[in-house]
């Protein structure tokens, strides 16, 4: 019997305790109350690009089997705050009692103290103890691949993932990091303490870690006793170390933990200036050739990204920096154009970074639009989707009625920052002309929002709303007079204004910088949502749903959930009459890449490369073209989009009218009818279907919509003034 | 520039006309508008009352670097059953009646028809009917690598554009990438007639040469043998689009033979001195 079969032997025994005294019912209640877990993920710089940190994983640890006592540690919180002062990107709890000491009340202890994310340290050999590892407010659970079944390690990272924490996968061999890898373990740790002899064998890291080219962080464990051994590891591929005994043991862990971080860096640096760059050329090299083997995410990801080192072990979805998705993306533009979009990328990237920027953003999210909108729980219409839990995420609220608010204010903040005195804008709904004529008002800019003239129609309560806001609004005549014709003028406006001129693109789409732009200013839908689901269940949903025209919103919700493998993503299209009849908006359903308004993505487009007209209920669904970034999710497989007609939608429509008592936008109420079907889907055989759990996004509210849903369902009287409107949609 | 030892017949006929002590003309029209022979016989027309390099558009739903006479006239067209393969029986239509003159024919084409055809299949056909090569309004060297291997593999030109507002490394790799000439945008605008070029534009011809371009004509907002004239003074090449549409909509192709033999009027050098006395 080896030492860890030993030590899983008393783990066993008193989890058995644990479970009698606390049921898992209880635990699940207590997980749902949690403040939502920190992202240890990010904290060990995993979305950072280069990887160019070493981040410590400071440990609360009283005694070991291999060195028995190690220190009394009568206050584990002051040591735990001692650590975070010193820089400690992640502190460690040991919980098992019998062989370290530890227990519970430490982790509860360390969590009121400290900020940074917590790894409980425990022996896992059972879901239970994934349950209490968050119910005690731990963001990141141990997982030891000796101790599990394959079957146990995915089963636990799903949990673990679900529950929106992170697992430190350990391993100790070949075979074991193999394993690791290949159950999708994001943090990888490399224990060099050999299970059965207690030795520490230095010299097994570099090789091991160099088998690990799936992205994942990697962790260095056991044998750091000064800031050589740091270095040596972060020069054979370590992003993290994980060190207990150095600092319990020292007099002053805050300077020694930022002298292990400086070490690090300063070897990661050189490690990557070399010729042998360690661990980011490696893992740059092999994904590429897993990625070409099976024509895998990371392969399109890598090809796409522009620049290497921007791809280099960034595997996230989340942060696709442009010009490209894949094959799709990038500038087809005239060259008359390309030095504005230059100046916009570059006080894009400028803002980006720079905190004033950003707090100048969050101040106007909070104090004017409205934000965090709420999520809600829509108890009543989750019976017509199969009972699963369905969770609105509220853009309707925000000032000016939808989510589109979120992308003009950051816009119109940077043409401020360049100078620019006037903006256009394109509109098919109005939603996105009347949000830019409000943030035009209140930033003192000129405003002209180019809109079809069958849209200004369609839509004739947005067109006095974004004319009363002080913009002028110019009907187009030209083509289908729709949304892509509105954008052609709005083009053609910018090319011979563009000196003082930011064209305030609406949508995820067009030339870059824009898709990675407009993400960028909605990806606050994604991230709300995620802790608000957290919070108010206490794990992450099983499917998320937007509505798709050129995917602004979608982007935006997606980003929250992209990188978390257990959610399943839904984009829901116009199919308008029904896609085999040929009028409908599905782009990416029965669409072929081409390139539109600047940017290669999937396009209706007959045999001879002409845009066809789309057609949809919803004016703002009502576009043949679609943001280059889901059509690159859509190829590899991460995002599913599917047509939702018009009589789905406004089925939809009606229904959430009904039953919760809002009245949602027509592009919304696709995302409805697609949660309906989910939610079918989803719950089929199940017994509890209140276990699924979907969050949809409502991207905005239907006033705009109630001349064109009165008429849809014969609600007027035929010669009332509203039929008028509804019917020929008569201009005010 | 790359692929220097493949001939240019765009350059060719510009430089017949430099020989001749004069600038060359260009002369736009949209094919199948208002059908495919009528602007065959109108590009004929052209050829014979001086212009020097024809200039064929494919009409496209979504033109976004054109002003409304060119926009209605390629509506028009599409409305009237073009089709994108038509535009090779024009090239075609034009090269055969011009043979021997030393015109050249090239397609002016904004991208995504390219695409849907397939770059090499499109490059293939327009070699095999004659044509010199592709004006891409909107393809930028950046995204162009498909297209530099076609064109070389069929000793097509390529013709990108440069702007007032081309940064002077983008001139410079522009040029480089490009073969032929180099399309000169007189303005920050869309194409359509004006009463005046803008002053913008010589200095843009002077940057652009000082970049390399051995060859280097002005477009947009060229209406009459005035501006030719104007342009003609320091230009290669001279570009006109929109009031050769126009001629077409009011007056076919007699229309446009006469407005063509006006404007070739302000290409001598000695026009310009009998016009502008010192």
């Amino acid at each position: 019997m080896s030492v860890l079969d030993d030590i899983l032997a008393g783990v066993r025994e008193d989890l058995e305790l644990r479970k009698l005294a606390v049921p898992l019912a209880q635990l699940q209640e207590r997980a749902a109350g949690q403040e939502p877990a920190r992202d240890a993920w990010a904290a060990l710089g995993g979305n950072d690009s280069p990887r160019a940190t070493l981040a410590v994983i400071a440990e609360i640890k009283r005694r070991s089997p291999s060195k028995g006592e190690l220190a009394q540690i009568a206050d584990p919180a002051a040591l735990a705050q001692e650590y975070a002062d010193g820089g400690a990107a992640v502190v460690s709890v040991l919980t098992e009692q019998r062989r370290f000491g530890g227990s519970l009340a430490d982790l509860d202890a360390v969590r009121a103290a400290v900020d940074v994310p917590v790894l409980r340290k425990d022996f896992t050999v059972d879901a239970y103890q994934i349950w209490e590892a968050r119910a005690h407010g731990a963001d990141l659970v141990l997982l030891i691949a000796a101790a599990l079944s394959d079957d146990q390690l995915t089963e636990f990272l799903e949990l673990t993932h679900r529950l929106g924490m992170n697992a430190l996968l350990e391993t100790h061999t070949k075979d074991e990091v193999h394993r690791a890898v290949a159950a999708g373990a994001r943090i990888i740790g490399v224990n060099v303490r050999n299970l059965k002899t207690l030795d520490v064998d230095r010299t097994v890291f570099a090789p091991l870690a160099s088998l690990i080219s799936s992205g994942a962080l990697v962790v260095a464990e056991s044998g750091v006793r000064d800031a050589d051994d740091v270095s040596s590891y972060a020069a054979s591929g370590a992003n993290a170390i994980l060190v207990g005994e150095a600092l319990v043991s020292d007099a002053t862990p805050r300077e020694r933990i930022a002298q292990f971080t400086a070490a690090g860096a300063a070897a990661r640096k050189n490690a990557d200036a070399g010729p042998a760059a360690a661990d980011d050329g490696h893992a740059a090299v092999a994904v590429a050739a897993n990625a070409a083997a099976d024509d895998g995410p990371a392969d399109a990801f890598l090809s796409g990204a522009g620049s290497a080192g921007a791809a280099r072990g960034t595997p996230s979805l989340r942060h696709a920096p442009g010009p490209y998705f894949g094959a799709y993306g990038g500038r087809w533009m005239p060259e008359s154009l390309i030095a504005a979009l230059d100046e916009l990328e570059d006080t894009f990237e400028k803002a980006k970074a720079d905190p004033e920027f950003l707090a100048e953003v969050a101040e106007l999210n909070k104090n004017y639009s409205g934000r965090p909108s709420l999520l809600t729980e829509a108890k009543r219409f989750s019976a017509h989707a199969g009972g699963a839990r369905i969770f609105l995420k509220r853009e309707d609220l925000n000032h000016t009625g939808s989510h589109k608010i979120n992308n003009v204010l950051g816009q119109a903040l940077l043409a401020k920052r360049m100078g620019k005195t006037r903006v256009i804008a394109e509109t098919g709904a109005g939603q996105h002309g009347v949000a830019s004529a409000t943030a035009a008002a209140l930033l003192g800019l000129e405003c002209v929002v180019y809109m079809g003239a069958e849209d200004c129609r369609r839509q004739s309560l947005n067109v006095a709303r974004m004319e009363l806001l002080g913009a002028t609004v110019v009907p187009v005549t030209n083509g289908s007079q729709t949304l892509k014709d509105a954008i052609n003028d709005a083009l053609r406006d910018w090319v011979a204004n563009v000196d003082s001129t930011h064209y305030l693109l609406g949508t995820a789409a067009g030339a870059h910088p824009f898709p990675a732009m407009v993400r960028f200013f909605h990806e606050v839908i994604g991230e709300e949502a995620r802790g608000q689901i957290l919070a108010q269940t206490g794990r992450l949903p099983d499917a998320v749903c937007a509505c798709i025209g050129g995917g602004s919103n979608a982007i935006g919700i997606f980003h929250g959930f992209l990188d978390d493998p257990a959610v399943q993503i839904f984009g829901f299209e116009a199919g308008g009459d029904g896609v085999e009849t040929g009028r409908h908006a599905a782009t990416i359903t029965l669409g072929r890449p081409g390139v539109l308004h600047g940017a290669r993505s999937y396009l209706m487009q007959d045999e001879d490369g002409q845009t066809v007209e789309s057609h949809s209920i919803s004016a703002g669904l009502d576009y043949p073209g679609v943001g280059p970034e889901h059509s690159y999710l859509a190829d590899i497989g991460r995002v599913s989009y599917e047509p939702i007609t018009d009589a789905e939608a406004m089925e939809a429509f009606r229904l959430l009218c009904r039953t919760e008592g809002i009245i949602p936008a027509i592009e919304s109420a696709h995302a409805l009818a697609g949660t309906i079907k989910v939610g079918q889907r989803l719950t089929a055989g199940k017994d509890n279907p209140q276990e699924t759990i979907i969050v949809v996004n409502l991207s905005g509210r239907g006033d705009k919509d109630v001349a064109t849903a009165a008429e849809w369902f014969n609600l007027l009287d035929e010669q009332s003034a509203e039929a008028a409107i509804g019917k020929e949609g008569e201009q005010l | 520039m790359i692929g220097a030892n493949i001939s240019s017949k765009s350059a060719a006929a510009i430089d017949r006309a430099k020989e001749q002590g004069r600038s060359a003309l260009i002369c736009y029209l949209p094919a199948g508008y208002p059908d495919v022979q009528a602007s065959i016989d109108a590009g004929i027309a052209m050829a014979a009352n001086g212009a020097d390099l024809i200039e064929i558009g494919i009409p496209y739903s979504d033109p976004v670097m054109d002003g409304p006479v060119i926009q209605a006239a390629t509506t028009e067209a599409i409305a009237n059953g073009f089709r994108v393969e038509s535009v090779f029986d024009v090239v075609a239509g034009i090269t055969a009646a011009t043979a021997g003159t030393g015109v050249a024919v090239l397609v002016m084409t904004y991208w995504n028809p390219v695409l849907r055809l397939g770059v090499d299949e499109f490059g293939r056909r327009l070699a095999e009917a004659g044509g010199a090569g592709l004006i891409t309004p909107d393809l930028i060297p950046d995204e162009a690598a498909e297209w530099m291997t076609a064109s070389d593999k069929y000793g097509l030109d390529r013709v990108f554009l440069v702007a007032p507002s081309s940064s002077p490394e983008r001139l410079q790799n522009t040029v480089a990438a490009s073969r032929g000439f180099v399309y000169a945008v007189s303005i920050m605008g869309v194409t359509g007639a004006r009463t005046a070029v803008s002053s913008t534009a010589e200095k843009l011809v002077a940057d652009t040469h000082a970049a390399g371009a051995e060859r280097v004509c002005v477009g947009l907002g060229v209406s009459h043998a005035d501006h030719v004239r104007e342009i003609a003074a320091y230009a290669d090449g001279v570009i006109v689009g929109t009031a050769l549409v126009s001629a077409m909509r009011d007056g076919g192709e007699p229309a446009v033979a006469a407005l063509t033999k006006e404007l070739s009027t302000g290409l001598s050098p000695a026009g310009k001195e009998t016009d502008q006395p010192s």
